[in-house]
Parts: structure tokens; sequence; C-alpha cells
């Protein structure tokens, strides 16, 4: 509603400066009315061109007439003006002539428009590597050779293949399969592209696991790599999965040609095995893991905007502001300012709003427009018309599930108008049909067979309130998580056990009443845990937007591990930083510092709660609407490689004090040594810990600095320096840092003889055993979750097995909980740099002010109610609710008689099963429901 | 013996074993179709009375997780 997209559309320049651009927008002609389109897809079917379809990256073909792909939004076909056989050669016209609504308008122009905007945010993606210039590979010429993007889309359902997994060559399915690693990363020799695109080590796995899901066991993975990274939160696990479940094979090598075996569509490899011997073997595929860059256009449209670019052509921005490009008022997101993977571009995109938020706080809502409230049809007394939905997901259901006999049984049921099935019910255009069919046969009900409704049910309700209808005439049934994934191998039973329930659905829905949701204030207050840099970052950006901010931090002082910390991988003074935040922070007057100060109590719920602060004996009640967890974590205590035995045998940390003391006996060493992984990536502490790789490299990058002549080595398993710090890594080594690799089953020996620090390692070039003998050895220790059960227990929000706290969805909601009006930043979600934990602190302040803008929040309407003429007023119900809802009415004609407040109530349920006059109800799961549901599982099992 | 598969009825709670039923899913594991899951706000909504009709329904057993 206030977004409004503008599509096939072009920026052209940015005139003007922060708060008042004007941005030219280049507008190209879709030939089809977009307010006519219906995307019947008539015009698609009537085109007479076939041309390649870029989205399926060639695989397959589409016509001059096409919508990109099903779940495109908006979803209106277009003509492609370079392909379309009128556009080109003036004759044809066939998609005007069919369409039914007249939408195709070959009279559109270019247009340009200007816009007026205060902030721009620029998230224009990357483009994938072309491995074509890569003649070792010869990408161009063998069919079976091909980009991971593409190999993607044959894993996808909607793919040209629908998720078969064949071979473009003869559509085989294959038996093995390669992947080679840092195809276009990584490299200055082939290509201009010496960062690391972050995401293909795990996308590569990722793929891999799927093919053999996809395949079956028998079909044999290799990922060829330098370094794996899996640096990301659970990634680290699923490599370890991979190798030791799904049994993916991990060649440590740089693959150097493939050749075509003579008289079949084969590939064979040539390879260097780690023990240096040649090897050579035989694929049916390989996969290029193709990385990410900045298309050349960007260069130029960057350059003309003044905004300023790394080396590696990402758009140049600060550690302490990592959205903020060169130019004021211009923000970034995404794969622009650095290769990345979802999770984080979703953080950084929230980031930018948030940044451009602190600066348009002053005229917030002023171009808002407020929804149109579909006024809800009366149903109550209506007799049920039932519309049921039985969702394909792609062939996810369909492909095992026989839907048209659901949907056909479906019909025949009771107050059931209408059955359908579409091919992916969560989509826009099904949403839309959805809302159509609603009104056009007056439905007052409906099912959605679909996946879970623990993740699609809101969608689902936001539908039947745009279509008038109470959003509780609704019941989910999940065919897909619970039916169709786990009876892949007996579609028959799982099409039964689908219509069984299906029937179970329809027939507590019959029994649904319309609910009513209570309107609650949201106090516009916000409380953040921790007072480390992502607890500062949050509190500054929520004052910044006019938010009254309360830190409360443990410790006497603000800063968290940040006071341990030297130097930024960009290079910039931890200490500087952080002290000029801490002084913004503590001069700001909508900042409330509460230090040494532990909170003792929650209370409340979203919008409304209440938590006690403690500090020294004192408690202080705090009202506030939203809470910001920035707890951290800490450094591990080493107990290996003899740390605590020798004064000499330091931590990163110790290091960083040393070089911020600029610590004279650094520049005397002779030699010192790094070993990394002190515990992370050990059986117990499975993690990767994100930043140490970086840290040693860039410490080992000051010692070389102080004293070329110093030898300096790095123990290591893989090097992490993802993205653009790979050119730290790179100019580690040109300054003559010695890399050692080591195995988790060989590590390196840490001893002390005759007051000599002795290092044993065997070296992975030379396999041979070497004796070290240095000055100084830095530990690079895993970071340790601060996790508090407390904590967790009074805002209900979980930590995984590591400890960190759980987001509510590991790619789309990283900086936010499951439990409403609850946020997460910093090291409390996973390891991370400065720059990304100051973007995810601004990420929670954005999703936070969603809230806090809206003012006033709607309570569930599944809450429970009393029947006050039955209510024997025994007090079970108060007694019993762990949320203290229920109370005895005090006056009026119900006096003592239970009631249930329903901002408190959370429709558990336990006072309506514990009722014994059966004067409660939970309504959406009222007793009469449920039991029509066991009713109608008779005919079922 | 006969190889007469049982019915099973089972009461999930909305907030941990139905969530953890989705994710068997999501790790495709399998198991026998022939329970049928009805899915509750809490096990603290679990009445005795919803025990006794699924038995009286045929049900051979009843499984409340939460």
């Amino acid at each position: 509603m206030n977004i409004e997209i503008i599509t096939l559309a072009e920026v052209q320049d940015i005139q003007g400066e922060a708060g008042n651009f004007s941005v030219d927008v280049l507008r190209h002609p879709r030939y089809i009315d977009e307010d006519k389109c219906i995307a019947c897809g008539i015009c698609a079917e009537k085109c007479p061109k076939k041309i390649i379809d870029t989205y399926n990256a060639g695989l397959s073909k589409r016509k001059s007439a096409y919508v990109e792909y099903p779940q495109a939004v908006p979803l209106k076909y277009a003509i492609d003006p370079d392909t379309c056989i009128y556009l080109l050669k003036g004759k044809c016209r066939a998609c005007e002539k069919k369409c039914p609504v007249d939408a195709v308008n070959f009279d559109q122009k270019p247009e340009t428009s200007t816009l007026n905007v205060g902030a721009v945010i620029l998230a224009p993606g990357f483009e994938p590597f072309s491995p074509v210039k890569f003649e070792n590979y010869q990408y161009a010429q063998l069919p079976n050779v091909i980009t991971s993007l593409e190999f993607e889309r044959i894993l996808s359902a909607s793919g040209p293949t629908q998720g078969h997994v064949t071979r473009p060559s003869d559509h085989k399915e294959p038996k093995k399969i390669a992947w080679f690693q840092c195809v276009g990363s990584r490299d200055m020799n082939r290509c201009d592209n010496p960062h690391c695109s972050s995401v293909c080590c795990m996308y590569a796995i990722k793929e891999a696991v799927i093919a053999k899901e996809h395949v079956g066991d028998h079909l044999e993975c290799s990922i060829f790599f330098m370094d794996m990274r899996t640096h990301g939160k659970e990634f680290e696990r699923f490599y370890e999965n991979a190798k030791t479940k799904s049994g993916v094979k991990f060649v440590r090598s740089r693959v150097h040609t493939v050749n075509p075996v003579p008289g079949s569509d084969d590939l064979e490899l040539r390879y260097v095995t780690e023990d240096g011997t040649i090897q050579t073997e035989i694929f049916d595929m390989v996969v290029l893991s193709v990385g990410m860059q900045t298309p050349p256009a960007l260069v130029e449209l960057a350059n003309k905007l003044d905004i300023s670019l790394t080396p590696g052509n990402f758009a140049e921005t600060s550690t302490f502001s990592p959205v903020a490009t060169s130019r004021a008022g211009i923000f970034v997101s995404g794969a622009f300012q650095g290769p990345k993977d979802i999770p984080q571009a979703v953080v950084d995109s929230s980031a930018a709003s948030a940044a451009a938020g602190e600066m348009l706080a002053d005229v917030r809502n002023t171009c808002t427009k407020k929804q149109e409230i579909v006024p809800e049809i009366n149903v109550q007394g209506d007799r049920p018309k039932i519309g049921v939905i039985i969702c394909q997901c792609g062939t996810n259901i369909a492909g095992v599930v026989d839907v048209p006999k659901v949907v056909e049984y479906a019909s025949t049921l009771p107050y059931v108008e209408l059955a359908t099935d579409k091919l992916f019910a969560c989509s826009q255009d099904a949403q839309e049909t959805m809302v159509e069919l609603i009104k056009e046969k007056g439905l007052n009900r409906i099912v959605m067979a679909a996946c879970t409704p623990k993740t699609h049910e809101p969608l689902f309700q936001d539908t039947l309130t745009a279509a008038g209808l109470n959003k509780y005439l609704f019941e989910m049934t999940n065919i897909r998580n619970q039916n169709s994934w786990v009876h892949k191998n007996n579609p028959e039973l799982a099409t039964e056990k689908a219509k069984d329930l299906v029937r179970m659905a329809i027939a507590k829905v019959a029994m649904q009443e319309p609910l009513e949701e209570v309107e609650l204030p949201v106090n516009q207050t916000a409380m953040v845990v921790g007072g480390g840099i992502a607890g500062m970052a949050a509190a500054k950006s929520l004052a910044e937007q006019g938010y009254e901010t309360h830190i409360v931090e443990r410790d006497a002082v603000l800063g968290g591990q940040g006071r341990k910390l030297f130097m930024t991988a960009k290079g910039e003074s931890i200490q500087e930083k952080l002290a000029e935040m801490i002084e913004s922070v503590t001069s700001d007057n909508r900042i409330h510092l509460h230090l040494n100060t532990q909170l003792t109590n929650v209370d409340g719920f979203v919008g409304n709660f209440v938590s006690t602060l403690s500090s020294n004996g004192n408690a202080t009640p705090l009202e506030h609407g939203v809470a910001v967890l920035a707890t951290g974590a800490s450094p591990y205590l080493p107990t290996e490689y003899a740390y605590g035995t020798d004064e000499r045998i330091i931590t990163s940390l110790e290091l960083d004090k040393k070089l911020m003391d600029n610590d004279a006996a650094l520049e005397k060493l002779n030699s010192a040594l790094f070993i990394q992984c002190v515990g992370s990536r050990e059986p117990e502490r499975i993690y990767c810990s994100r930043i140490c790789c970086t840290h040693s490299v860039e410490n080992a990058i000051q010692l070389k600095e102080k004293n070329p002549e110093m030898n300096v080595y790095i123990l290591y398993r893989d090097i992490r320096t993802y993205g653009e710090k790979e050119l730290l890594y790179k100019k580690a080594r040109q300054l003559g840092v010695i890399f050692i690799r080591f195995s988790i089953d060989n590590k390196p020996v840490v001893k002390t003889e005759n007051g000599k620090l002795i290092v044993n390692v065997v070296d992975h070039i030379l396999n041979m055993p070497l004796e070290l003998n240095v000055d100084m050895i830095s530990l690079a220790t895993a970071i340790i979750p601060n996790t508090d059960e407390k904590l967790s227990n009074f805002f209900k929000v979980a930590t995984n097995s590591d400890g960190f706290f759980i987001e509510k969805h590991a790619k789309l909601g990283p900086s936010e909980f499951a439990t409403d009006g609850v946020y997460l930043c910093g090291l409390a979600h996973y390891p991370k740099p400065i720059d990304e934990s100051i973007a995810q602190a601004k990420a929670a302040v954005a999703r936070a002010i969603t809230l806090l803008a809206k003012e006033t929040v709607f309570s569930s309407g599944t809450v429970a109610q009393v029947d006050p003429m039955l209510c024997a007023s025994c007090g079970v119900c108060v007694s019993i609710c762990p949320y203290s809802a229920p109370k005895f009415t005090e006056d009026g004609r119900f006096a003592g008689k239970a009631e249930i407040n329903p901002a408190l109530c959370k429709g558990c349920g336990l006072c309506s099963a514990s009722c014994r006059s059966g004067a409660i109800h939970l309504k959406g799961f009222d007793t009469d429901q449920i039991l029509m549901q066991i009713c109608e599982m008779d005919e079922a099992v | 013996m006969s190889k007469k598969e049982p019915k099973i009825i089972s009461f999930l709670c909305n907030w941990c074993s139905y969530g953890a039923a989705d994710l068997a899913g999501v790790s495709r594991m399998e198991y026998p179709a022939n329970i049928r899951v009805i899915r509750i706000p809490c096990t603290g909504r679990m009445s005795i009375k919803f025990v006794l009709a699924a038995l009286r329904q045929g049900a051979d057993a009843v499984w409340v997780s939460g």
C-alpha cells in the first residue's frame, strides 16, 4: 500500500541532496497495460515466437509475451521488445487479437519521470560471473558443464525439469556430479575478481545434498574446493552432515582441465590431489560455482551518482556506518555492498530502512496512505458455504498426493461450495483468485490444504480479510510437511490421508464463528538489553527515530567486547570509533542508561511489557513496548595449546591489547605464530566463529608491518576471509606471512623446552613434520554466547544447541524473535564482525519500528471466553491459568462469575479443558470443533 | 497376530510437537501414514473427553504430545 513498484525501470540520475533528492527514472514500455492484464496467459500461449528462457538459465524456452516466473510481483505479462515479431518486423499482433481484456498496447513508449524523495536505498544486486572465458573448463563447448545457477533451476520444482536431476546433453540422470568452487572468485589470473563471493561454498554443499535427495543415495557428489567457507549460522553443522551423513565428497584441489570423453557426453577431469598425485576421474556433469560481481552498467551508474566503490567494485561503506554510501542520504543493501548470503542481505535491507528512517524521522507518516478497511461481511447465522483450496506446492505435494482426486473428494463433502487446486496457493495470483472466489461464490468459510499453518496461516488470513471475510473463518490443514514429505514412498496412503485431513478441516471450519480482536495500545518506549556495540547502535537508531530508549547493561561501563578490540578489517581504529559512539549515546537525552543493572523479571506482552530492573538491590519497573536483546558473547578461555603455562602464549584479544598499547616488545619478536579454530569447529562446539581468520590475518599484517623481518606463521584449517576480506589474506601472503594448514585429527602441538616455545606441525605442502621455534603464539579463540536462561524464559525466546538465540526465520527473519515485540542483534545471534553487528542492530530497530509506528496492535481472536450462565464460580480457571487472565467479575449482573482478559489470554485452553461446568469456550479450538474433527477421522485411519 | 495396522490419533501442541512434526517433514523423515494429527493450541487444551471420543470412534491409540 505504501510501496509503489515501478517495474521495467532504470534510474538515470539522482540530483539534490539528503532529504531532497530528485530521481530521474526511465520506464521502458511493457506493451501490456498493467491495470487491465489479468495474467491469464493467453498472450503467451498465442505468441508464435519461442526464445530462450533466461529465468531458467537458458535451459528451457519461453515466448516473447511472457511473465518471468509464476510468482512474479506484480503478476502482469510483458512483451519482450528484443524478440517480438511485431516490434521487430511490423507483423503479427497475435497477442493483441487474442487478449480477452484488450490489455496489449503496442503504442506504449518509453517514459521518463522524476521522483522526489528524501532518501535512496540502492539494492541493485549482482551478476553471476560468466565462465565462458575459462577455456580449460569448456563451459561454452560442453553442454554438461553448467553453472550453479543453471543447476539451481534444474533442482527447482518449477524449473525446466520439474526438479528431476538430468544433464543437459541427453537428459539422462547423472551418476556422478562435480562442483568446482571459486569460479570467478579469488582469482586474479583468469579474471579480475580477487574477492571471495562468500556464498558459493554453502550453496554448492546445499546443491549436492539436495541433488542426492532428488536422485537417491547412489548419486556421487564431489566438491572441489580451496578453502571450505561455511562461516554462517548452522552452516558448519550442515557441512559436517553433508560429509558424514549425506556422503558428499570434498576434494581440496583446483581442477585444471575438463575434457570430453570421446564417444560419450561424459567429462574427464584432471586434478592434483593433496598428496601431489595427478588424478583422472570421469564425471557425468560439472557444476561451476560461479561468483558474484557488480555488473559494468552498475559501476557506470555508481560513478555517475558519485558513489565510491571498493577495489572490487562494491559500494564503499565504513564499519560503523555499514549501509551508508559515500553520498549522504543514499544507502545500500544486499550484494552491491559486498558479496553476501540471504540472511545478511535481509539484515542489510532492514538496516538501510532504519538508516533512512533516522534521517526522515521528522516527516514520518506525512506521506503515508492508510489502509482502506474492507467492511466485514456479516455471516453470523448463515449456512456454511465452504471453499476448499488444495495447494500443489509445485511438486512438493502434487508429486506424491493425487491432488485432483482430493479436490474431487472435497467437493462431495457437506457445506462445500467449491473445491479447487493451485500450483502455489501462496503466490500473489492465487491470493487474488481466492479473493475473487470468495466474493463471486459468496463463500463464508475457507479450508486451505497446503503446507504448515505455522508459517502460512497469517498470509492466507490476510487474504480473507481482503475479501471482507473474518479471518478466523479459516482452517488450514497440513498435507505437505506432515503428509507428502513424510509419506513420499506411499502416494496412495498419502492421498487417503490428505482426504481425511481435508474432511476433518471442513468439519471443524463449519463450526467456526467469526472472532473479534481487541485493539491494544503500543507503549512507545524501547528497552535494549546489553550496552555493547550492537546494543548502543540499536539504542542510537531508536532514539534518532524519536523513541525513548532504555539501555540495560550489567557492567559498569558501555562498550562490551568492543573495548578489547584494536582495529577493523577496513583499518579503522575501534577505540576511537567506540569512544565516539559512547559519547553520542551518553549525551542523547532520549537514551536512558541503566548500568550495573540486571533484568530480574518481565511481565506483559507485545506493546505492553513491564520489566523489573535491579541494581544494587533496588528494583524498579520499566514499562516498554518493545525489547531488543543484544546480550553479546564472550571469548573462549582455551585449555589447549599450553595456554596459561607461558606468558608468550596469548589469545587474539590479548594480542589486540598489546597492539592497542603499542607494546614495544612486539617489534622485537623474531617470530610469531597464530593458531586458528581454538575451541571452534570442534565436536563439542561445532560452529565456526566467523571472525577469527580475518582477525588473525589482520594482526599478522600488523606484526609484519611493524617488523618485516619477523617470521609470521598462521596455522589454519580453512582460511575464511569471506567477501573483500580476502584482499587482506592476499596482502598477508604478499607480505610473507606463512600459512600452514593442519587437519583436526593432526593438530599442532605446542610445548616449551629450555625456555623456548616450540610448535610441531605437519606442513600440508611438503607433507613433512615441521618444528617451529617462535617467540609468541596467538590463539584464535572461539566466541561463546552469553547464554542466559532467565532472559530466554522472560521473553519466551529459545536458544539453539550452541547457545545462540534462535531468530524468527534463519533467512527471512534474522533480526527478530518468534515472540512478538522482541528483537535481537549482535553476537547473541551469531559471531560476526562489527559492521555486521551494527547492521543487525539497525535491522532489529527497523523491525521494532514497524510495530512502534503503528501505535496499536490487535490481540488474537483465539482466546477463551466464559459463558457466565454456566459458570459455577469454582475458581479452577483463576488458579490454573499461567497468565493470570481469568478473574472473578466484581460487580454487575455476573458478579462472582469468572471472566477472562483477552489481552492476557494466550489461548492455551487450559481453563477450557479444566472447567468442570463446560462454561469456558476456547474460540477457534472449541470443544465441539475438536470433537467434530475426531468424529470425522472415523473413516480415516 | 493379524496384520491390522493400528489407528492412531494424535493431539499435538502447536508450539512444540506440531512444529516438530513439521520439521520431520522438512528433514524428509518417513513414518507410517496411519496417524492423524489434530493441532491444539497447547496440551493444556487436552480434555479427557477427546481421548474418550477418539477411542469410541475406533482409534487404537491416542497420542498426546506437547
